[in-house]
């Protein structure tokens, strides 16, 4: 099939989504990840920690762990959806970080990511895809908070690359 | 809707936003990394598309009441929270989408960037357990609280009950706005293309030049 060997302009892939995600503000509410991501957090953590967990209130006032929780869903979809496609135009193969300094990057990237979504309450996709389109006040908060950390990130990846840090 | 309905939408629209994202490579990180560090604006039209039609969708819809808007308050938690997404994102280079996106390609590295988004989800609920800042959703007042540096909530609904303009006027003059952007992107890719070309003119012409100077 054509569409699994040429690369999708991503001004269609992107508008389609829009679409779809227009269907899924009328029913549930607009593109979210950080939300199930949270959860799912929550939810391993509940698996680990089990009781213990109660002790932390983040989880008893904000974000009480449940597996019905649809936004766990999305991200889950993405997970299997990307699978399919990767598979289908033979693009999936195990790629490992070779370097040390990238595992560190992902690592500090990781963190910073988790903890800079429940800071604000939103993700990236929510800002962009979610509280921007409905002119939410925080979304304009949030892109500036994108923007200019995006700004400091690359001249810190831009120092690296140049051999300075 | 049951929760159980709901899942299965949220799934079925999960897959169908993550195949078109894997055949298109789009990511995030990229709109805003490209656009700041190479001045390649692949990701970043894309991403302005998508919010072009999301602003005229949403605030359409919310003119008439329908949609599930978010609702809660916002402030410098907002600003701070997505300023350190975005050192992240780059670092990591990848971001919430891209992240499973690409670990569903079989990549290692968005695997173990995702792990380590929720360590850092848990780290921040140890501190928010010892600090209550942001304010709980329970205790939101939807209005500008400078204690808890909060400044409520407003989204064009509010706006609309505030002025009595319907939603989808102000999502139209954003769109307008976005519009203006995009068209800002494309007249810079064209001059970008023009200088290209010029270079490339003038290497050939350099090159016939020095061709010729060795034949004579």
């Amino acid at each position: 099939m054509e569409f699994f060997r040429k690369t999708l302009d991503p001004i269609i892939a992107l508008a389609a989504i829009a679409v779809l995600d227009i269907f899924m503000f009328l029913l549930m509410g607009a593109w979210t990840v950080g939300g199930g991501e949270t959860m799912m957090t929550g939810l391993m953590a509940q698996a680990v920690l089990g009781d213990e967990l109660q002790r932390i209130p983040f989880w008893n006032i904000v974000f009480p762990p449940h597996a019905d929780y649809w936004k766990i869903y999305i991200s889950l979809g993405m997970l299997f959806g990307a699978f399919v496609g990767a598979v289908a135009s033979k693009e999936f193969y195990w790629r490992v970080p070779r370097h040390l300094s990238e595992w560190v990057l992902i690592t500090i990237g990781g963190l910073l990511m988790g903890f800079g979504i429940r800071l604000a309450y939103i993700c990236n996709v929510s800002t962009f895809f979610g509280l921007m389109p409905e002119m939410n006040l925080g979304g304009y908060l949030a892109m500036s908070g994108i923007i200019a950390g995006a700004w400091v990130g690359s001249m810190i990846y831009k120092k690296m690359l140049e051999g300075d840090v | 809707m049951t929760p159980v309905v709901e899942c299965l939408v949220a799934f079925l629209f999960g897959s169908v936003a993550g195949l078109l994202m894997q055949r298109s490579r789009f990511c995030n990180t990229a709109a805003l990394r490209d656009a700041i560090m190479f001045k390649t604006y692949r990701n970043t039209k894309a991403m302005l598309v998508a919010m072009m039609i999301l602003s005229v969708g949403f605030t359409g819809f919310m003119s008439v009441g329908a949609g599930h808007p978010l609702q809660f308050d916002v402030g410098l938690n907002t600003f701070a929270g997505l300023f350190l997404f975005g050192i992240g994102m780059v670092l990591a280079g990848a971001c919430t989408v891209s992240t499973w996106v690409k670990a569903g390609e079989g990549n290692i590295g968005a695997l173990w960037a995702l792990i380590f988004t929720f360590v850092g989800m848990f780290l921040f609920s140890l501190v928010w357990s010892a600090s209550w800042w942001p304010p709980a959703p329970e205790t939101m007042t939807g209005q500008i609280n400078l204690a808890a540096l909060q400044l409520g909530f407003a989204n064009a609904q509010t706006m609309q009950d505030k002025f009595g303009i319907p939603a989808v006027v102000f999502g139209l003059v954003q769109t307008a706005l976005l519009f203006a952007l995009y068209r800002g992107i494309l007249r810079r890719e064209r001059a970008q293309h023009a200088e290209h070309e010029k270079h490339q003119k003038e290497h050939l012409k350099k090159k016939a030049a020095t061709a010729a100077t060795v034949e004579a």
